[in-house]
């Protein structure tokens, strides 16, 4: 009897520490910011504890510390606004790629291989957002010597080009292009058969809008498709590019 | 020898229960040893930027760069957009350009240096702009900027890497008065109609009742600085119906135009027009926009008309009446 009890104590005990060396191992550390200058150091910068309109017979004064919201900051000189003036949001601008790394894997003649990458942006403001996308470069391969030329998707009458989507189904249709499904995408990506090449910074062409929202985006999912094919002529080797996705809010 | 026994079986259960705690254990250690996909997430803040400097002076913003993704590498830098088309798009170029100067007064990172950001870390970048004595009067737009470095190419496959380039805006208007330039005026007022009629050389514009009207105002810009439009759409109705839309000051930059967006009660449209008008609308209704570009501003006007016809409401009452007339007759030829 006293041995169970015992033996009940010591598998408590275990279960304890092993919650204990669980949280400790996996708990994510909370550090406090620091801003450096070459003349200062300000340990937990940020803090929002002074907001207010100060003022005196010599100045009036709007402030708000950290800038969290929209004010004007006002001094000999220069006006600084910070934020949208006509809308005071507390949810910053952000965006996300759900895999940077795009792997379409070992290509077969006529016989398309894709892949996929979601972006996110959620935003706060009242003014639009943009995402652009650019890339740098055709697909080439690592010594410079071979490339896969960006699509025209079918051809003839289902030509497409980098503003403007049309059908990419024919496996005889050779290049690299991509596809868009999901929010605040162009509306030329009438279904998954529709494919644009990128724009080219190389060539130089322009980035083009990939995803827009003139409204207040709490969020905004879309999935962009990659699509290779080539031909049995293509000399092999590992193709690469570098996509480039800016995402940015409207003035 | 009765408690013997039951003591075997309870060092046997708590063996067993030990092991079982170990194999759950290696198992979500054998979990966390996986392969993710490498998930970018930033954010900045604040998303805009608007100054009005004298040549000779500097400022200094702070922002804040968050990592919400995976540990990532970054590096910031600015260049100068330009503004494309009239719902506020925008190119960032390539190349950077302009007198206004860019640097990071951070001791410890430089602009386009790399720094690494852990997972659910911030960094505050402390961005000089400065505008150097001489500097043309006139605006100067940018987009300051951080970007994930590209990772690695796969071997052996083709593939792409992504960049999540992240930016926010800079608006620079120099001026040595305090002066600025305020040429706006209205570019297009009206509907966009569903039903539209010449008559006499003049054109009208018609729904059905119970359409919804998108309403357009577009704004030009011709001068040398950016302007914001503060103003109202009103619409009056031939029953005394009224309405009042209130416009968002957004900025019209330089040389631009830009579809202006209004708001009852913050409701933004949810369509490329300023705003969206819904309900059941009949007979004639005049929409007027009053705005002006900031204090002793020329106040612009500018006013049109459309008509709304309850077409389903008749087409619904002549077929109602038809197939009355129908069954009348046909109850009459039986009797």
């Amino acid at each position: 009897m006293i041995a169970k009890t015992l033996l009940k104590k010591i598998f408590f005990g275990l279960v304890v520490v092993f919650y204990t060396l669980f949280l400790i191992v996996y708990a994510t550390p909370v550090y406090a910011q620091r801003i450096n200058s070459s003349g200062y150091t300000i340990i937990f910068p940020n803090v929002n504890f002074s907001a207010g309109n100060p003022s005196s017979a010599g100045y009036d004064l709007s402030t708000t510390v950290g800038q969290l919201a929209a004010k004007q900051f006002s001094s000999s000189g220069y006006i600084v606004k910070a934020g949208f003036q006509y809308l005071h949001s507390i949810i910053p601008f952000t965006f996300s790629i759900s895999d940077i790394s795009i792997d379409l894997g070992s290509l077969t003649p006529d016989t398309p291989s894709t892949a996929t990458t979601t972006l996110t942006v959620t935003f706060g403001g009242a003014g639009q957002y943009q995402v652009t996308a650019v890339e740098v470069g055709p697909l080439t391969t690592l010594s410079g010597g071979d490339t896969i030329p960006d699509t025209s998707c079918n051809g003839g009458a289902q030509t497409c080009t980098e503003s403007s989507a049309h059908v990419w189904t024919s496996s005889t249709a050779y290049g690299f292009g991509y596809n868009m499904s999901g929010n605040d995408i162009p509306a030329d990506f009438v279904n998954s058969t529709y494919y644009r090449p990128f724009a080219d910074s190389t060539a130089p062409e322009n980035p083009v809008t990939v995803m827009s929202n003139s409204n207040i985006t709490e969020s905004s999912i879309s999935t962009v498709t990659f699509k290779a094919n080539v031909s049995n002529i293509q000399p092999a080797g590992s193709y690469q590019t570098v996509i480039k996705f800016v995402a940015t809010p409207s003035f | 020898m009765n408690t013997h026994i039951q003591n075997k079986k309870s060092i046997k259960k708590f063996l067993l229960t030990l092991l079982l705690f170990i194999f759950i254990f290696q198992i979500s250690n054998l979990k966390s040893n996986e392969v993710f996909a490498q998930q970018i997430t930033l954010s900045i803040s604040p998303p805009l930027t608007e100054a009005v400097i004298k040549p000779g002076k500097s400022i200094l913003v702070a922002y804040t760069v968050s990592n919400i993704g995976d540990p990532v590498v970054l590096s910031s830098g600015v260049r100068p957009f330009v503004p494309q088309g009239q719902f506020g798009d925008l190119i960032v170029e390539e190349e950077f350009s302009g007198p206004i100067r860019f640097n990071l007064e951070n001791s410890n990172i430089k602009l386009s240096d790399s720094f690494f950001l852990p997972t659910r870390q911030g960094q505050q970048l402390l961005l000089k702009i400065r505008v150097p004595e001489g500097t043309p009067e006139g605006d100067y737009y940018y987009t300051f900027f951080v970007k994930n470095e590209p990772g690695n190419f796969l071997e052996g496959a083709t593939s792409s890497q992504a960049t999540a380039v992240v930016g926010s805006n800079i608006l620079i208007t120099v001026t040595e008065s305090g002066l600025v330039d305020v040429q706006g005026g209205i570019g297009q007022f009206g509907v966009i109609p569903k039903y539209q009629l010449t008559f006499l050389g003049k054109k009208f514009s018609f729904f059905e009742s119970t359409d919804t009207i998108p309403i357009v105002l577009v704004l030009n810009n011709k001068g040398k600085n950016l302007i914001k439009p503060y103003g109202t759409i009103d619409l009056k109705g031939n029953f005394g119906e009224r309405a009042e839309f209130d416009l968002i000051p957004q900025n019209i930059l330089s040389q631009s135009s830009r579809m202006v967006i209004a708001t009852p009660s913050a409701q933004l449209s949810d369509v490329q027009s300023s705003v969206n008008l819904s309900g059941f609308f009949v007979g004639k209704y005049t929409l007027n926009t009053s705005l002006n570009f900031g204090i002793g501003t020329e106040n612009l006007t500018s006013t049109m008309s459309f008509y709304a016809i309850p077409f389903k409401v008749i087409i619904a009452t002549f077929v109602a009446l038809a197939i009355g007339i129908l069954l009348v007759k046909k109850i009459g030829k039986e009797e």
